[in-house]
């Protein structure tokens, strides 16, 4: 109504988040899907020549049907982006800040401490997304609840100038897809898609008020993306954003895993803050109540418009979707709040 | 506590926010506007025409104000039933000109020339009533037809009969008395209308055919199907709307000994704008005569005042159609969002900073470490039961629980598979207790302390207890009783957890974390209800001590064990014994060691614990969020926890799967196992604990072996 801004002083503004509705109508695939590996917290998922290697904690490893994970490579500390160039070398990025390409430690820039996600382009360019200038990608809901803005967009171009910064000031960029000599970013806080021109740094956003916070893109095979939602929105969590007075008490006085804040899990210890809608009752967890954890993978049209998404809801486990990778048919999906890796069948499509 | 804090706790702890909302759940708050206009309108046109309050001055303004009274009466009823009309002004201008015509003209008697006046005004009104209530025609169209039907009936008649009239020598006492005397000092008029106005206001509050008129214009459809006949009673209001214009018209015939060209012109606006300004809802249903009667004082006051500051008829009447859109508009948004602003004040969240407390968690090595061990426990009525707050066994060793459907069902033994309803109470039943004779003692939320008897036979014991002076909404009431005990003297300590919350909106109450918890107790001997305590953050649990001169209680939101003295040096004070508890404490009953068992429903969060500092963020968030956003207390994990007659903690347990109990409200022991109830479950437990005496039972402990 016409008065309504005038009302808002006295009785507070709603505050309100895009439903899931559309190409995001919820459903349960995620938990249907039958668990392809288990592992704890499995991260980057990264197909290569026939086989499939995902990050978990501080080791690579490479995941098959019917068998054990097996390790492959371990690191001195967490690993937390994958990729591979064209010429197959393992590019690694690590907790510590530090890149391995092939096993060669890469010298960075001062400024790239959190390696989010890293892209080969068609052309050879490496594409890296440094999530925050103050933060560890571990200490993520950290930048989040203290409004961070200060991660960057970084490419080694094809024949070795050293990493150059293509654009700063991104709210938590976690994902990465290079398109011609474009790339498409996903900015976490700022629950959007942002193209950025590779030879300029202008930046336009592509798909904007996303149900939740976007973590990795990856190539589809028919010209589309996947993208993966790491964690819903939630609206205590946007209202706790904008108490500036709790918001510091709870980050300097509560343990990070009790925030309010988004998680890749939730529910496993009784200390974490619980909301009305999420209270066990007659021995039924809603699946619409509100929840800090969530599991959701769109898919992305060539325009990179959302076609559909495959969920795992409030009362479901594949929760914390953080990657991704499509290979021979298969869609595997890494949920690093379930412990798991699922295998979805495309062929059979049924989406 | 920084100075920020500091200001926090007082701002919220010490200003009463909550009596905003209770004040809002009053009805007669839908009077406070008006009221207020009516005082604004008197006081500014007092003050700025002088003599306004002059006795001569007066008299006019009541003359014609018991004249617009009467109709506004009229035109109130009317839109109290649903409808509207707009033909009181050339109803009453035709019964003005009956009056004049049958005593000028036919020099008639003045009762016939008031006989006249009544008759055409009951027969305009039935003429509305039956196209309006029988036909059902449009209210509106209709009463429009009739006005501009009446009014071009009175032009013709007036134009036609003004000289008769001025030339009538007619003349009689009892007209000038009524036109100009007055009686105790006020005019016939001012007196009709009050006596009318009493009448209609017991009627429609007291009466049948009032409160049919109401409900009719409440909802029309649930008039019909609760039998009231609907039509009749709508033709009845537009025949009562008539009859008042009538004594109006006749009474302005007296007055003017004549009837001219601007009689009752733009009354009908008039009136509609008074009932409207006034409060009476153009939807119908909600309203009263009083609430007319101020909107008759504040448009008359409006028009008289404007007209004497020299303002024209043009002003008067675009100041009378403002009023009426502003008073329209602020009828239908307040109407619409009455419950939306009282939800949004009510919630009045208290600063409090809880203490240190140790931790739960499994591995931290306190006495309070909750396990898995409540997850092992058989279950009894899963998928039938809903809500057994609380569970008690009786000398046969049958199971009863209360459920939200209002019923204590009882769980046969030994294998407690088959139930039946053993009582339907309503509300919702919470804590159990079996008195010395074997009556079920329960604390139904919602409702009061019930006892039924071994032959089924429900029974009230208590439902109020005596107001606190400062109360404004009734806190006699008894809103949220939640368990009760016996004492060896057979009167009962019970809790009523909150004043401020009805019994299925308990949780809520943690938000607002206002003291308002009591300790009661009820004597059979006089049937008497007493507060021992008052001023508890949700008061939960009863258990008496084992020597039965003491009781436990629990105080759930402030996480801490009290114990009440009945008798001794300290009887009559409470003391805290356990305090700054991990969870939230609920029911408390004896164990078969000498210990006592102690219910959490809940969990304590860090999130929660500082939100509880911060009550500006809990108000923003009551209002800015729905409820199921609002941050809770976690309790989807609750335990089971051993105390000691000292408040020391011997163990605890629960279950932090939350597949079968995330929240224990209740847990009674019985021959080696423990029954455990959650308010928010689909199930009674029953878990086998090691070491118990295998033969040891409640109703022995508290009155002796079977008689």
């Amino acid at each position: 109504m016409i008065l309504d801004p005038i009302l808002d002083v006295f009785r507070g503004k709603a505050v309100t988040i895009p439903p899931l509705d559309g190409a995001f109508r919820p459903n349960t695939r995620l938990d249907d899907a039958p668990a392809f590996a288990e592992l704890s917290s499995p991260d980057n998922l990264l197909p290569a020549a026939g086989r499939l290697f995902v990050s978990s904690g501080n080791a690579v490893f490479a995941i098959a049907a019917g068998s054990e994970p097996v390790v492959v490579e371990t690191f001195a500390s967490t690993v937390t982006a994958l990729a591979l160039s064209p010429s197959d070398e393992l590019t690694v990025g690590l907790e510590s800040g530090k890149l391995l390409i092939a096993g060669k430690e890469i010298s960075l820039p001062a400024e790239i401490r959190c390696i989010t996600a890293l892209a080969y382009a068609d052309d050879g360019t490496l594409w890296l997304a440094n999530g925050s200038a103050q933060h560890l990608l571990s200490q993520w809901a950290a930048d989040l609840m203290k409004k961070g803005a200060s991660g960057s967009l970084w490419r080694l171009g094809p024949g070795g100038i050293g990493f150059q910064k293509t654009a700063g000031d991104i709210a938590f960029p976690y994902g990465l897809h290079p398109t011609g000599s474009d790339v498409l970013v996903s900015e976490s806080w700022r629950h959007q898609l942002v193209r950025f021109d590779g030879l300029t740094g202008n930046r336009s956003t592509v798909l904007t008020h996303l149900p939740g916070y976007p973590a990795r893109l990856s190539p589809s095979a028919d010209g589309g993306a996947w993208l993966t939602l790491f964690a819903p929105r939630n609206r205590l969590i946007e209202f706790v954003l904008q108490e500036t007075h709790y918001r510091r008490d709870m980050i300097d006085q509560v343990p990070p895993a009790y925030w309010i804040a988004p998680a890749l899990a939730s529910n496993r210890s009784f200390l974490e803050p619980l909301q009305c809608g999420g209270i066990r009752t007659m021995g039924i967890h809603k699946p619409w109540s509100p929840s800090r954890s969530y599991g959701l993978v769109v898919r992305l049209d060539n325009t990179m418009q959302p076609q559909f998404s495959l969920h795992s809801r409030a009362n479901g486990t594949r929760h914390g979707i953080c990657s991704v990778a499509e290979q021979d048919g298969q869609l595997f999906i890494a949920s690093k709040g379930g412990d798991c890796v699922l295998s979805v069948d495309l062929a059979s499509g049924g989406f | 506590m920084n100075f920020r804090e500091r200001l926090q706790a007082w701002r919220y702890n010490l200003v009463p926010d909550h009596l905003v909302g209770e004040i809002l759940t009053k009805r007669w708050t839908d009077n406070a506007i008006p009221f207020l206009a009516l005082v604004a309108t008197l006081g500014v046109f007092g003050s700025i025409i002088p003599g306004f309050f002059k006795l001569t001055s007066l008299q006019e303004s009541t003359r014609q104000l018991g004249e617009f009274s009467l109709v506004v009466i009229g035109m109130t009823v009317v839109m109290l039933g649903g409808g509207i009309d707009l033909s009181v002004g050339s109803i009453f201008a035709l019964s003005c000109f009956s009056a004049v015509y049958v005593f000028f003209i036919l020099e008639q008697s003045v009762w016939l020339a008031l006989a006249a006046a009544l008759a055409t005004g009951l027969v305009f009104g039935a003429i509305n009533g039956y196209l309006v209530g029988y036909l059902r025609l449009r209210a509106f169209l209709t009463t429009l037809v009739t006005f501009i039907f009446g009014r071009a009936l009175f032009d013709i008649l007036v134009t036609t009969y003004a000289a008769d009239v001025q030339l009538s020598q007619a003349s009689s006492d009892v007209l000038d008395f009524i036109g100009d005397g007055t009686f105790w000092g006020l005019s016939v008029s001012v007196w009709l209308a009050i006596i009318l106005a009493i009448v209609t206001h017991i009627a429609l509050t007291r009466s049948r055919p009032g409160w049919h008129v109401l409900a009719v214009g409440g909802s029309r459809r649930s008039a019909h199907n609760a039998g009231i006949r609907v039509r009749r009673t709508v033709f009845m209001t537009y025949v009562f709307s008539g009859f008042c214009a009538s004594i109006g018209g006749f009474l302005i015939a007296c007055r003017l000994s004549g009837a001219g060209p601007g009689t009752g012109l733009n009354l009908e606006i008039m009136a509609l704008t008074a009932a409207v300004v006034g409060g009476v809802s153009l939807g119908g249903g909600r309203g009263s005569v009083i609430k007319g009667l101020m909107g008759a004082i504040i448009v008359l006051t409006m028009t008289n005042g404007l007209i004497r500051l020299g303002y024209g008829t043009g002003t008067n009447q675009m100041v009378l159609g403002i009023m009426l859109a502003v008073a329209v508009t602020i009828d239908i948004r307040w109407l619409k969002n009455r419950h939306k602003v009282l939800n949004e004040v009510y919630v009045a969240p208290v600063y409090l900073k809880m203490g240190e407390t140790q931790s739960a968690a499994p591995g931290s090595g306190t006495s309070y470490e909750l396990d898995n061990r409540l997850s092992a426990a058989d279950h009894i009525g899963l998928g039938e039961l809903e809500g057994p707050e609380d569970v008690i066994l009786d000398r046969d060793d049958h199971l009863y629980c209360g459920t939200r459907h209002g019923e204590i069902v009882r769980f046969f033994a030994p294998d407690y598979v088959k139930s039946e309803v053993f009582a339907h109470i309503g509300g919702f039943p919470l804590g159990l207790a079996f008195d010395r004779d074997g009556n079920l003692i329960s604390c139904v939320g919602a409702m009061g302390l019930y006892s039924v008897s071994p032959d089924r036979e429900v029974k009230r014991l208590s439902a109020e207890t005596s107001r606190s002076w400062t109360s404004i909404v009734d806190d006699a009431r008894l809103r949220d009783p939640n368990d009760c005990d016996i004492a060896p003297d057979g009167r009962i300590y019970f809790t009523d957890s909150t004043k401020r919350y009805d019994a299925h909106d308990w949780a809520l109450d943690s938000i607002e974390n206002r003291a308002t918890g009591r300790l009661l107790v009820y004597d059979p001997k006089d049937g008497s209800t007493k507060t021992l305590l008052d001023g508890y953050r949700y008061t939960n649990g009863v258990c008496m001590a084992h020597d039965g001169k003491s009781l436990f209680f629990a105080e759930s939101w402030a996480c801490r064990v009290h114990r009440y003295w009945l008798e001794g040096p300290k009887a009559g004070t409470a003391e805290c014994v356990i305090r700054d508890m991990p969870g939230y404490p609920d029911n408390i009953n004896r164990a078969s060691d000498g210990n006592y068992w102690m219910a959490w429903l809940g969990m304590r969060t860090p999130s929660f614990d500082l939100s509880l500092r911060h009550p500006d963020m809990r108000k923003r968030m009551t209002r800015r969020l729905p409820q199921d956003e609002w941050l809770f207390p976690n309790i989807n994990t609750g335990g089971v926890v051993k105390f000691n007659e000292k408040g020391g903690i011997v163990e605890a347990m629960g279950d932090l799967s939350g597949d079968a109990h995330p929240m224990v409200t209740s847990m009674r022991e019985h021959k080696g196992y423990l029954f455990v109830g959650g308010i928010l479950n689909n199930r009674v437990g029953r878990y086998r604990i090691e070491d118990a005496d295998p033969n040891w039972t409640s109703p022995a402990s508290y009155w002796g072996g079977k008689p």
